[in-house]
Formats: C-alpha cells, sequence, structure tokens
C-alpha cells in the first residue's frame, strides 16, 4: 500500500503538472480537492484519465468520484481492492 | 485612436519595457522567446494549466494593462494563425498513443486559438467583447481592425489587443521541411546578407492597450490600417501604397521612417528591394525580422517598434538605421507582407 500511495503522488504531480510540490508534500490522508490540495473539476477528469492509463481502471459510477478521489489512501484503496476483484 | 501601453514577449529582451540596446544574436533558424518569470504575473496556481504560449500571452497581455493603469478593458481581441500549437501536439500525440480514447482534458481545453484570450477575460473576470482572429498573416491586423471598429463606433473606450504565436519542435521540423527556414547556420544578424533560400523561424506576444481619446503619456496614434491579398505583382502593391496614403492625406516624404518585413528569403525580400528604389527612394528604412524571426503575426513586433521609435526617440543601433543622426521622428509607416500572400500596411504619427 505504502509503494502504491508514493507511486500515485507521483503521478498525480506529473498528470496535474503540479509544480513546486514534492510526493512528500502530499499527506497519505489530505483531501485532494478544495481544503487541500484545492484541484478543482477538471483536475477530476484528469484523475479519471490517470487511473484508466496507470491501472486499467473505469471508474463505472461517477457517484464514487468523491470518496474514490478524497485522498491518495482512498485511491490507492480503491485500485488495491479492484486489482484483488479481477486477480 | 492612441496606442496608450504595450507588452511585448519577444526572442530579444523586450519585456518590462527595456529599452532595445543590443540584439540578441542566435545562430541557426529559429528564434526564441525569452520569457520573464511569470510569478510576478500569474498566480502560481493557474500558471500550471497553461502552455508557454498563454503564459507568454498573459503575461504581455497583463504588463500592458498595468502600464495602461486599466484592471478591465473594455473588449480583449488577440489574433494568432498557429494557436496553441503545444498543446493541440500534445492532444493529438494522446490521440494517437492511446488510440483515441483516455483523452487528457486540460490539453483539449486548452488547444483552440482562443484560449488566451479566455484566460486573459477569466484572470481579470472580465465578461466584456472577447474575440479571437485566426486569419493567417492576417490575424493580428484583423484583431486590431476589430478593435479600431469597436472604438471608432463608440462600443468601447479602451481595447486590449494582441498577436501572439510560438514556435514548437514539431512545427519548426514541418515548416523546415517545406523549406520555409534557411538550411544550414546562419547569424540572425546577418539574415539579409545571405541572398538565400528561406529564413528563419520566429515567435511573439504582442498587446496593445488601444484607446479613443488620448492621455498624454500615449506611445503614439493609430493612424491608419490596411490590408491586401496575394497582389498581382509589384505595381499592385505600389497602387495599394499610394492609396492608402492618399487616404490618410500623407505623402511619402512627410514619413520619417518606414519599417519594412524584410526577412532575408531572397524570394521575399525582392518587393521590399524594389521598392527602396522606387516609392521609399527618399525614405530612411529599417527592418525588425533579424530581432524577431518570421512567424505570421511578426508585424505586431514592428507596430510595438514603431511604437516605441516614436515614444523614445531613439533608434538604437540594432535596428541599422542609416539616417540622420538625431531626426525626430513623427510618422512611421509600417509594410508587411507573409510569404508575399498577406500584405499589410500600417501608418503611426506621434501624439
Amino acid at each position: 500500500m505504502d509503494k502504491l500511495m508514493s507511486d500515485l503522488k507521483s503521478q498525480i504531480i506529473a498528470q496535474l503538472n503540479l509544480q513546486d510540490t514534492k510526493p512528500e508534500d502530499i499527506g497519505d490522508d489530505q483531501p485532494l480537492f478544495v481544503e487541500g490540495l484545492g484541484l478543482d473539476s477538471i483536475d477530476a477528469l484528469e484523475l479519471i484519465v490517470l487511473l484508466q492509463q496507470h491501472y486499467k481502471i473505469k471508474l463505472s459510477n461517477a457517484d464514487d468520484g468523491p470518496k474514490v478521489f478524497h485522498s491518495v489512501r482512498t485511491m490507492a484503496e480503491y485500485i488495491t481492492a479492484h486489482q484483488a476483484q479481477h486477480a | 485612436m492612441y496606442i496608450r501601453s504595450t507588452g511585448n514577449i519577444s526572442p530579444q529582451k523586450t519585456f518590462g519595457h527595456q529599452p532595445l540596446v543590443d540584439a540578441v544574436v542566435y545562430t541557426g533558424n529559429r528564434l526564441a522567446c525569452i520569457e520573464p518569470d511569470y510569478k510576478a504575473f500569474i498566480d502560481p496556481k493557474q500558471i500550471r494549466r497553461m502552455s508557454r504560449i498563454i503564459r507568454m500571452g498573459v503575461a504581455a497581455a497583463m504588463e500592458c494593462l498595468q502600464e495602461a493603469g486599466i484592471k478591465e478593458p473594455d473588449a480583449i481581441v488577440t489574433g494568432t494563425a498557429y494557436g496553441c500549437l503545444e498543446d493541440t501536439n500534445l492532444f493529438l500525440s494522446k490521440m494517437v498513443e492511446f488510440n483515441e480514447d483516455l483523452l487528457t482534458p486540460t490539453a483539449f481545453i486548452q488547444s483552440t486559438h482562443n484560449t488566451i484570450g479566455a484566460q486573459i477575460g477569466l484572470l481579470l473576470k472580465s465578461n466584456h467583447y472577447n474575440n479571437t482572429f485566426v486569419h493567417r498573416g492576417f490575424s493580428f491586423e484583423s484583431a486590431l481592425l476589430d478593435g479600431m471598429m469597436l472604438l471608432n463606433e463608440n462600443e468601447a473606450t479602451n481595447v486590449l489587443v494582441g498577436a501572439i504565436d510560438e514556435i514548437t519542435n514539431p512545427s519548426h521540423a514541418i515548416l523546415n521541411r517545406m523549406a520555409l527556414y534557411k538550411q544550414g547556420p546562419v547569424s540572425n544578424l546577418d539574415i539579409y546578407k545571405t541572398r538565400s533560400r528561406g529564413t528563419i523561424a520566429g515567435e511573439g506576444s504582442a498587446f496593445f492597450l488601444l484607446a479613443k481619446e488620448p492621455s498624454g503619456k500615449d506611445y503614439a496614434k493609430l493612424d491608419g490600417l490596411h490590408t491586401f491579398y496575394k497582389p498581382a505583382g509589384d505595381s499592385e502593391i505600389e497602387e495599394q501604397l499610394n492609396a492608402f496614403l492618399e487616404k490618410q492625406g500623407v505623402k511619402y516624404n512627410d514619413i520619417d521612417l518606414i519599417i519594412t518585413g524584410n526577412n532575408g528569403d531572397a524570394g521575399g525580400d525582392k518587393v521590399y528591394e524594389q521598392l527602396a528604389k522606387s516609392l521609399f527612394q527618399n525614405n530612411d528604412l529599417i527592418n525588425y525580422k533579424h530581432l524577431c524571426g518570421e512567424y505570421p503575426t511578426a508585424s505586431a513586433f514592428a507596430m510595438w517598434l514603431g511604437a516605441t521609435v516614436i515614444r523614445s526617440g531613439e533608434l538604437p543601433a540594432v535596428l541599422n538605421y542609416t539616417g540622420s543622426a538625431g531626426k525626430k521622428i513623427n510618422r512611421v509607416l509600417i509594410y508587411n507582407h507573409y510569404l508575399g500572400i498577406h500584405h499589410s500596411l500600417s501608418l503611426l504619427s506621434a501624439c
């Protein structure tokens, strides 16, 4: 899980072009949107693309978005659960 | 109407209203803009979504507005031939790479030609008139004409007009393959001497705040603008020039300086050389494309140069001016053509 979260932080920084942000600046449980990293709706689309590109996961239910993309940890948990389901 | 302020990012040190003293020398066939520290002009959170051309456009526009002391112009009008090439290239590459699936939304959103005008509007929180013209070598002139009409028809009291074009690695490679640029190393200072085919690639972002009323600290007056498309030959070009100046009530000996668009291409420069022997034979002439390179909206750099020379009264050595030293420059004519297709004339005068 720690390795996955570390990878995710680097991928988020690259995908969203978060200049001046380092992986260690993003907390595992820090909210990604609004008060946390300050991401917005366009970033949400970029995160959906990130999941598809790197983990072959298509977010089938849009209502899951806020829960899945709440933090790096929730994203990692979603990926792990999805991979276990499809193993 | 009056040019109240300017903002210019170019391959020379023009940003920050620095006086043009020494030319930045390039060897090769490509000149790249000297970019400022954008964080002074754009919120870092917003910079991350902006490609290079958007940053150049926004920063030049902001500098122009700051100089004029205007927070929100009545209209924003931009001109660009190529648009946001970097984002377009990224978007199209991803389409191919991911088999038309998994497209990154940011590159798509930012790849449209009107992104720069829109970003300026968003940053200013402005809902005023916002338009972008994409007409190849007439893109800047079309934007300028729109701005002039808005002022003339009392639709606006001030208008931000700008032109932006970038050169990217893929676009440079494609245009190079089409033999637009010189082959082999050449200094930008020597392009007029080469007598060979092709020119040097350039790019730039130049903005102007046009106002209907004088402010007392304007750069220059913009007296007239005229464009003509694919002239049949030198005689038609001369007719267009004569008609334009007659309409403006100006004779050739009333013009203190003519800025011509020579770019070092032996074929394209013939028209300028012919005019230097005929209609312009008694005028002082300078060129500018050794400073900014050739691109479809390069005439915006010429307008910045003309306005700057009128206001400062200085003709730095980089312009290779051969007229009388200390001569007051009150009236400037700019004649430019892009690939022999799009020809434009602009007339500036001292306020």
